[in-house]
Formats: structure tokens, sequence, C-alpha cells
């Protein structure tokens, strides 16, 4: 029993929490781009491409410039370039997204490794020296209270940043003339045109910003913690960020929420590894992810189940 | 002089890539008027609106608006110029309230905090004011997918206002209203005619323009064929303007049939696609030999009915019987093999996969039968070419052979793939046709008419379901009204008026129907 | 013959022709683009290109290389395009294929002994029942709940990964010393021959055409073929025509699964005789692209990868004679996508602009004409 408690305790402690934060991170910053084109009527399955190439490219500025703040920038306008790049094809040439999405990531993946062996010659992983990462924020009245201080203080900046992020993408969604154009122009495109709005010029904004925040996941992967890039680095975490949009219905908030949810199950998977064997709990977020879009749509399913019963009774 | 001139076009010509839809059209609507462009399908009305919205650029051709050019074709300066346009399908953000559609585009931002923030409560004031000042009653805070049609097109309307515009287009107003809420509307045109704002209304149901117009232009096959004064003219005469020639339509011969059941639908319930109740424990029986004609506003359970029958939408209760047998809980290949073909309301949509070519089309339905597939599986393209070019031929088809794609043709001639494709049926003594002429000319739709009673005298049962109450009296045995979801009342088109049918499409009981006539 | 030649100068074969030609333009651009880069980078792109064909075909090895390798694209992209052309998009693949390989694998190797002749089909079959049995839940749960199958199929992939992983690493792994990861081996008798010496060309060649064959004729003469390939056009159509479309969706994506774990299988019982971590390097993906390139046409997915397989074994070859990394061909091959996907759209753009200005000039002529 006491066997079993020490076990309870090597996983479930505040270490967990702490992981769930930081695994969290990159996933909802890449859930809250993709709400952006979510919300603007463009399905984005390039999210992992572009996590992927913002997390190269900010390991090289900060390499070059020695400065994690340069690697940052660098991603930011690698960022903007992608969305632009994206958005030329889906908004203007009218290109299919699912194509344009897969090719994206297979691009990602083919122009990081080519490069990081051709600027480096280094295959397989980048490493920085630590003192190059992302710098840490310490909350000064914070380290006196236990737990919330292992929790909430000593974090990167990225994720300060994230989580304000997750307000104000909220306020501009749904509290902004802007939003209500986002939606507008998702929703009902031609309905702004005889406005005379441009459907196309928020479209545009929106992968823009999808690429930017991307970018910034991506960054958050390899500076985050890390401080190296290493070929695929992304793993899927784009795929689970567009799950989690989906889950949260492209709301900030919830999508914040789902991403939590992910990162709990991925810092669990971490945890576990003590007892059961890494290959085996690195499945974990991803069953986790089907796990949830199932609950998702089996909801979905019952809820309009319901008001056709409600309505019957009338 | 040219201070009363609201709108001024000068040689419009817009021609796409295979239709020349306007060509040289000038006319001048003057300020305050009601002017009516009437014309059939495909006449060129909406076209020319849009030109005039900035929607579309035109060919050729110049427009003045208020006493200025136009030089650039875009919404953006058809609004600045002070042009409205009120569009047959709405531009409305479904998920939007009624105050957040109308000041979309030029939203009011609340002061404090940087001016960032859209400003809710100013929407709603901006709202009511424009309320109170058009005298338009409409709950600025209800989302705009809760409401009716004719309360959708009330904030279309002021929408429109809201942007300063002095000319209004409405296209189509009344295609989707009821007689009622048509009055409703126009006595809103007649206020704002007072107010001083000029409206253009798009139709092509000629009592209307009779009722509302001050002038009318007619358009036919892209040309100006007229513009006259209301009261010179009447129906008959703009009928025969509308179509070149006077009205002449030959009446297709009937038989008289043996009729038995064929089709029996008992208490049928069925919801829509956001769960309200569609179709309300509706009764109807269709006999072999006869047309059953569904006539009623759009909106008011015509699709479902249809899909509930061909059983692509699942029955809440009751059930449907084809020649004795339950379909109610069948899939649509099942019913389909019991003898039931459907014409769908969408042939787009539904009726036609666009990519695929003609042949392919035309063989839906049949491709596991022994004479086209091989133990069931290999296609015998031999078979199939013969039997597609046969159908192709026989219905008429223009285009360049059956291997094309569908998407190449023309509206009337996919139309015709569509019921060339269903009436091959050999088995097949049921038929759901569902707007079975919408969008097409007259030629295409004669054909198609003839085809339908031509089938009917074959001694089919044919329910059709139409918006187009006159197709409906040409080719109907019987007609049943059909209102929220309810048969409200049956007629014979031989004796009835279209007046009654027209108030039966609005009510809910019989009684209601006998107590006003 | 009339019919014939009527039929070949419809706008179908037209529009076939025109796409052939946006392809061949869109490599060119591609391959030009990769030597710019190489350039770039300070090397030689003529001889960077030189080592590449040469490496491809240089020697009987190398054509053996390229054609093993052509196997491998075409199957994956025909199993990409069997789901596509029906609407449904598996990006599992690289999950089937471990799975499949994995019961190969494991099949194989409980059948030492057995004569050949009845254990490579068992063990066919084996591959092809988990790769599809797998493809199969996303299809199910799409079908019967609507979950998107691009982001299941993805999450799959890890999870039959690493489960195999884990498999070969753990429960399953060899007893056999001087083997650091893998399962036991399969016996060496069922290994498939090499057909060239030392390449990795082998029977399962003849396996790969005869599955190609079939594909093609199911994709394109068959009644399911048909019923498929139009319920990927317009779902609605085909629930409207009557057509099963769960069944359609389901049955595509097992055989899709099916074909990756036969890819699997060829893995293990052409080249390395037992399941490893690193049977594929992402295989399925480049069969995905192929299949995209090709809009899911058959005989142009098995066409198209000829080129693409040299391609990739020639890169290896550049890698190391001339220095330049090989990822550089996985880069030119999606840039070929994007070329495409740029000349449609430009192309598009620009015959709505040309309609707009020859059907000015028509009209002014006509009423010229006229006066």
């Amino acid at each position: 029993m006491s066997e079993f408690l020490a076990a309870f305790f090597t996983v479930f402690n505040v270490m967990l929490f702490q992981n769930t934060l930081r695994t969290a991170t990159p996933i909802v910053l890449a859930g809250l781009g993709g709400l952006f084109t979510d919300h603007a009527g463009i399905m984005n399955i390039g999210m992992d491409g572009m996590m992927l190439i913002g997390a190269f490219t900010a390991v090289m500025g900060t390499y070059y410039f020695q400065s994690a703040f340069m690697g940052i920038v660098l991603a930011i306008v690698v960022g903007v370039l992608l969305g632009l790049f994206f958005g030329l094809f889906v908004i203007k040439f009218k290109s299919d997204e699912f194509i344009i999405g897969v090719a994206l990531n297979i691009f990602a993946g083919g122009i990081t490794i080519f490069l990081l062996r051709t600027l480096t010659g280094v295959k397989g992983a980048f490493p920085l020296p630590k003192s190059l990462g992302l710098p840490t924020v310490s909350i000064p009245l914070l380290d006196k209270i236990p737990i919330i201080n292992e929790l909430f203080n000593n974090n990167s900046i990225l994720v300060y940043i994230c989580w304000l992020l997750v307000i104000i993408c909220y306020l501009v969604v749904y509290k902004t003339p802007y939003g209500f154009r986002l939606r507008a122009a998702g929703e009902h495109p031609q309905a702004l045109r005889s406005i005379g709005v441009s459907p196309d010029f928020i479209k545009y904004s929106a992968s823009v910003i999808c690429g930017i925040l991307c970018c910034l996941a991506g960054a958050h992967l390899s500076l985050g913690y890390l401080t190296q890039f290493s070929e695929n680095m992304s793993a899927s975490r784009g795929f689970i960020a567009f799950a989690c949009i989906i889950f949260g219905r492209s709301n900030p908030i919830k999508v914040f929420l789902a991403a939590l949810l992910f990162g709990f199950f991925d810092a669990l998977g971490l945890r576990l590894q003590n007892i059961i064997p890494a290959n085996l709990t690195l499945i974990i977020p991803y069953a986790a992810t089907i796990f949830v879009l199932v609950i998702a749509a089996l909801q979905s399913k019952r809820k309009s189940k319901l008001s056709e019963l409600k309505l019957n009774k009338v | 002089m040219s201070n009363d001139i609201a709108v001024n076009m000068k040689n419009i010509t817009v021609r796409f890539v295979e239709t020349l839809a306007n060509d040289d059209i000038s006319l001048s609507i003057k300020k305050g008027e009601i002017f009516a462009i009437v014309g059939e399908n495909g006449a060129g009305k909406t076209t020319l609106m849009n030109v005039l919205a900035g929607q579309i650029q035109p060919t050729l051709g110049s427009v003045e608006i208020l006493g200025s050019t136009v030089t650039t074709f875009s919404p953006t300066a058809a609004i600045k110029a002070g042009i409205g346009m009120v569009h047959q399908h709405f531009m409305l953000i479904d998920s939007f309230t009624v105050a957040q559609n109308i000041v979309l585009g030029h939203e009011p931002k609340k002061p404090a905090k940087f001016g960032i923030f859209f400003d809710n409560k100013a929407a709603v004031r901006f709202t009511e004011d424009l309320i109170r000042e058009y005298g338009l009653e409409v709950p600025p805070n209800a989302r705009v997918r809760d409401l009716g049609v004719g309360l959708q097109q009330r904030v279309e309307i002021l929408k429109a206002l809201a942007l300063g515009s002095k000319v209004l287009i409405l296209d189509e107003p009344t295609a989707v209203l009821t007689p009622s809420e048509t009055d409703e509307l126009f006595k809103i045109i007649r206020k704002l005619k007072e107010k001083g704002h000029t409206i253009i209304i798009i139709t092509h149901k000629l009592y209307e323009v009779m009722e509302i117009s001050d002038r009318v232009a007619v358009l036919r096959a892209g040309k100006l064929a007229g513009i006259e004064e209301t009261k010179n003219l009447s129906e008959s005469k703009l009928a025969s303007m509308m179509v070149g020639h006077e009205l002449s339509f030959e009446s297709i011969p009937r038989d008289e049939t043996v009729k038995t059941p064929v089709l029996d639908i008992k208490n049928l319930t069925v919801s829509n696609a956001r769960g309200l109740i569609a179709i309300n424990d509706l009764n109807l029986t269709i006999n072999s030999g006869e047309i059953v004609g569904i006539a009623g506003v759009e909106g008011n359970g015509q699709s479902e009915l249809a899909q509930a029958i061909t059983g692509l939408r699942p029955a809440l209760k009751g059930s449907i019987y084809l020649n004795g047998i339950e379909i109610t809980k069948q899939s649509p290949e099942k019913i389909r093999k019991l003898g039931l073909a459907h014409i769908p309301e969408d042939r787009i949509k539904t009726g036609l996969s666009k990519q695929a070519s003609i042949w392919e089309n035309l063989l839906v339905g049949k491709q596991r039968r022994r004479e086209f597939a091989w133990l069931k599986l290999h296609l015998r393209r031999d078979k199939i070419s013969k039997y597609s070019k046969e159908v192709y031929n026989q219905f008429d088809v223009r285009g360049a052979g059956i291997h094309i794609p569908v998407g190449s043709l023309s509206g009337g001639n996919m139309q015709k793939i569509v019921v060339g494709r269903e009436f091959s049926f050999e088995n097949t003594r049921a038929y759901v046709i569902s707007q079975p002429t919408r969008g097409l000319d007259i030629a295409a739709m004669q054909f198609i008419h003839k085809q339908i009673i031509n089938k009917r005298n074959e001694g089919a049962a044919i329910l059709l379901i139409s918006a187009d109450l006159d197709e409906i009296f040409m080719l109907s045995d019987r007609i049943c009204t059909l209102f929220e979801g309810k048969i409200t009342a049956e007629f014979d088109p031989k004796t009835a008026s279209k007046e009654k049918v027209g108030l039966a499409m609005l009510t809910h009981s019989k009684e209601e129907v006998c107590e006003n006539s | 013959m009339r019919e014939f030649l009527n039929e070949l100068f419809t706008k179908r074969y037209k529009y076939d022709f025109s796409y052939i030609l946006s392809l061949s333009i869109s490599i060119l651009l591609a391959l030009i683009l990769g030597a710019v880069i190489m350039l770039i980078l300070g090397y030689n792109p003529i001889e960077g290109y030189g080592a590449l064909i040469k490496g491809a075909f240089g020697s009987p090895r190398g054509i053996g290389d390229t054609l093993a390798k052509t196997v491998t694209l075409a199957m994956t992209g025909l199993a990409m395009a069997v789901a596509a052309k029906a609407g449904m998009f598996n990006v599992g693949g690289e999950g089937q294929l471990f799975l499949g390989a994995m019961a190969a694998a494991i099949v194989g190797a409980e059948l030492t002994g057995v004569s050949p002749i009845i254990a490579i089909p068992l063990c066919l079959l084996a591959a092809m029942a988990a790769g599809g049995a797998y493809a199969s839940i996303p299809a199910v749960l799409k079908v019967r709940l609507g979950v998107n199958e691009v982001i299941t199929t993805i999450m799959m992939n890890s999870i039959a990964i690493y489960l195999c992983v884990y498999l070969s690493n753990g429960p399953l792994k060899t007893t056999e010393r001087g083997i650091a990861s893998g399962t036991q081996a399969i016996d060496p008798e069922f290994k498939f021959t090499r057909l060239i010496t030392s390449s990795t060309l082998t029977q399962s060649i003849f396996i790969a055409a005869v599955i190609a064959l079939v594909v093609w004729y199911f994709m394109s003469k068959t009644a399911q073929g048909y019923e498929q390939r139009l319920t990927g056009q317009n779902y609605e159509f085909s629930r409207y025509s009557g057509f099963k479309t769960n069944r359609i969706a389901i049955i595509s994506m097992i055989i899709s699964g099916a074909i990756c774990g036969l890819v699997g299988m060829f893995e293990v019982f052409g080249i390395h005789g037992r399941f490893i971590e690193s049977i594929s390097k992402e295989f399925y993906f480049d069969g995905m692209l192929v299949a995209m390139i090709m809009r899911y046409n058959p005989i142009g997915i098995v066409v198209i990868s000829i080129f693409f397989a040299a391609l990739k074994m020639g890169s290896t070859a550049m890698e190391m004679k001339v220095g330049i990394s090989s990822e550089l061909i996985l880069v030119v091959q999606s840039i070929i996508i994007f070329f495409m996907a740029a000349e449609n759209g430009i192309s598009r753009i620009l015959k709505e602009k040309a309609a707009i200005r020859k059907a000015k000039r028509e009209y002014l002529a006509a009423k010229a004409g006229n006066v």
C-alpha cells in the first residue's frame, strides 16, 4: 500500500501541474492562432509545419544574434511571411486547403532539416547554451506562497505572454469590430463584400495572425525549456492544437482549457515514465486527443437529439 | 432637370463568358419614384442592378448616381453614392444580433478604453433610432437566425438605410414572403417613397408591379424591351412585353386514368436541420395517374417533406407507404428500388456531380444492374454509352456529347439530365418532384412540363412541390396547400382561384379559409 | 475510330493534357529552384544533379534501389488515392504501415518452419488485416460521429508507431544477441529474393504490380469504384442516389490501410527480416505527396513514382558525393505542389481577365459589324 502511495505521489505532485502548464503553452499558442483562421472560414492543417519552422527560426535567430529576443523577433517575421504565403494560396489562388496544409507540413519537415544540416552541419538536434534560452520571470511576492509559487512563478516569459494572449484574443474575437468582421468573413463573406469590407483582407489578416502565433508556439518549443532544435520536434502538436480548436469551438478561453487538458495528459505521460515504459506513456496525449474528439462529437449529437425531444413535447 | 434624376444608366452592357447578360441598356430613374424592373428568369434584371450596386463591372456603359458619374465599380463606391441593395439571398450574419448586423462595417466603438472595443449599447441605440425613424419594427437584440424571413428582410432594408442609401434596390423581395407580409412590405416601400427615397424593385409578379410601381422597365433576353408608366399598362400587356409575343400555352393532353393509391403518408412528423419541427402530423395520399401539387410559401416544410419521403431525412413520427410497403425507415437505396424516383430541389447540390461526366451522372441508380455491370462489378462501358446516348437524345440535351463534365452544361440542360435519369427507371411508379423548372427559360420549362404530364398519363403518382403557383396550377390534378408543416386545404385547380389558394397558404385551418372566402 | 477521336478531343482530355503540361512546368521550375539553392549554398548544381542521376540510374544497384523505392511510393500513393477519391483523407498510412509490418513480422516469426507457400500468403493477409482494421477506426468515427478523419489518423500514426516501438523493445524483443532492438527474426526461407545483387529490389515488386493493377481496375472500371468516385465528388448527391455512403467510406479506408500494411510487410520480408523501429522513414508522407500531385489518378501515380523514386534514391548519392543534404529533394517535391497550385490559381485569374477582355472585344466587333 505504501509502495502504491509512493508511486502515486511520484506521479501526482506539483511537478505534474508544473509540467502541464509547460507542455500546454505551445498548444495554447498554436490553438489561439488557428482559431483566427477557423473563424475566418479557413481550415488550416498546416499549423504543425508553421510551428516547426517557427521553432527552427527561433533557434537560428538566437544562435546568429546570440540573443533569444532576436530569435523571437525572427520567428515572428517568418510567421508573418508564412501567414501571407498560406493566405496567398488559400485565399488568392483558391487552392485546396487540405493539400496546401499537407504540403506545408512536408515542406517544413524538409526545409528545417535541410537548412539545419547545411547551416550548422548538425544532424538530429542542435543545442544552444542554456543561457540563451528565454528569460524566466520571477514575480517578487509570489515566492512566499509555496505551491502557487512553484506553479505560477519563474516560468519563461512566453508562458506569461501566452496567458495574456488568451485574454487578448478573447477580447479581439468577441469584443472588437475586427472580431465581428472576422466572424462575418467566415460565416458569410459575400455579406461583408456587399457592405464594402473586403473579406479577403480579413482572411489574410487571420492567416498572418495564425502564422505569428504558430511560430511563437514553435519558439516556445525550442527556446522555452530545452533551448535546442531537433528534427520534427513539433511532433504533431499542431494537430493537437487543431483538435483543441474543434473541442473549444474556436472560443479562446475554451481552447485554452482544452489545451490545458492535453498538457495535463502530456505531463501525466512524462510523470508516468517512472512506472510505465516511456514509449507507452508517449501514446497518452494522442489517444487523449481522439478520446476528447469523440466525446465532443457524442455531446453535440446528444444535444441535437435533446432539442428534438423538447420540441416534440410542444 | 438632371436634379430629379436619381439614377442614369447609359448603354450598360455586361457580357459574361458564355452569355450576354445586359445588352446596351439605357434607362434613367427619377428621384422619389418606385421603379419596377420585370422580366423572365435570366432576362438580366439582377445583373443590371448588380452593376448599379457595384458588384459587377459592366463591359461597357456608364452610370450616374444622384448627379455624379461612377468611376469605379465597387460596393464601397456604390454605398458612398447612395445605393443600397437588398439581395434575394440575404446578406446577413445569422449568428449576430439584428443590431450587430446593422452596424457591421461602421461599428460604433466605446470611447473609453482607447476606443478599440465594439460598443454594443451604441449599436442597439443606433438601431432603435433607425427603427423609430422608419417605423420598421424589429427586435434589435434578437439573433438573426431566430427571425422569420419577413423580419430578416426588414433588417436588410434597415441595414441599407443605415448606410445612408437614397436609392434602394429590392431584388425579388416578395419571393419569400406571404401575401400579408408582402402587403406590409409595400406599406414600407410607400413610406420610404414619402420620405424621398427612390425604390427600384425587381420582380416577375405582374400584379405586384401594377399595385406598387410608378414606372416599369421590361427586360427581355438582356435587352430593354420598353419603359412605361404603370398607369398606361395592363397585366396582359406587360406579360406580352416580357415574353415578346402573346402568351400561348399549348395545353398538354391529359388522359383519364384509373386511380389507385400509390404513395400514402400517415401522421408524418419531421424535424429540420436545426431540430425544429418542419412537418407536423401530415396526412396525404397520392394516387396513380395523378399529380398532387404542394403549394406553399418556401420554408413551410416542403424540403423536409421531400427528404422524408425519399429517405434522406428520418421521420420522427408517422409512416409512409409505397404501394402498400412501409418505407419510413428504409434507406434511400431501398426506397429507390421499391419504385420511387426523386427530382431534388437543388440540382447542383443534390442532383448531380458537376465534375463527373454526363454518362456517369445518367448511370446513377443503375450501376449495379446486370445489363450495365458484369457480376455487378465490371462496368460495361459500351452498354452504358448506348443507354446514356438514348437518354441524352430523348431528353434533347444540348452539349458536346456524353463524355464532358455535367458542370459545363447550362442550367436547363443540367436539369434535363436529372429529369432524364429519374424518368428512365422502368419499374418506378411514384415520383417526388421538387422545383422542376426553377431558373429555367421558357423552352426548357415547357419541355419538362410535357415530360411530367406524360409520366402522369402513363399512370405514375407524382408529388409536385413548387414555389411557382402558376406551375402548380398548370400541372396538378389536385392542389394541397402546405403551411407550417401541415396540409391546410385541398383544391381542384379547375375550379379554384389563385387568391383562395394563396390565402390557404397562409392560414392554419380550412375553416379560416371558408370564413374568409 | 471516329468515336474514339471524338472522345479524345472532348474537354475532358484537353483538360488532362493541360494538366500534364502544368505538371511538367512545375517540376522543371522546382528543379531549377533546387539548382538555385545549390548555387546559393556554393555547390555546383550540374554536379549535384549529375550525381543524382548517376546515383539513381548509373548502376544496376542504383536502378534496383530506384525501382524498390518506386514500389513503396506507388503503393503508398495508391493507398492515399483510393481513400481520397471517396472523400476520405487517410493521413494515417504511416501508422497502418507500422502495424502491418509488426503483424507480418509476428506471424512470420511464429510460422517458422512452415512451408513458404502457406506462410507468405498468411503473412500478407496478416499485414493487410492489421493495416485495414486500424484504418477502419477513423473511418467509423467519421461516419458515425463526424469526427474529422485528418486529425484522428494523424493521432493514430503516433499511437501505432509508439506502440510498435514499445513492442519491439519490450515484450516482443528478440532474444538474439547483438541486436539492439527489433522483434524475433522471421524464417529466412520466407524472405523475398533480391532481384539485383545488393540492391533492395525484391520479388515484392511483382506483388506490388498486381496490387497496382487491381487498384487501377477497381478505381476506374468497377461499379464500386464508380460509386466511390461520385461519393468523393459530391457526398449529398451520393446519398440522394442511394449509394451506401457509410460503407463506401469505410471500405475505401480499409483498402487504403490494407495497402499500407502491405508496404510494411514488404519492408520486413524484403529487407530487414524482422520488425525494427526504423522500418519506415515517413514513407507514407512521400506517397501522399505523389498522390496529391497526380490528383489521385492511379496510372499517373505509378508513372510519377518512378521519377520521384529516382529523385529520392539519387539524392542519397548526391549527399555522399557532393555533400548536398538529401532533404533538399523533399523540399523540391513539396515546392512542386506549391508551383502547381500557384500555376492553377494564376492561370484561373488570368483566364477570367482574358475572358472579360475577349467578351468586350467580341461585343465591340459585333457592334461594328452591325453598323
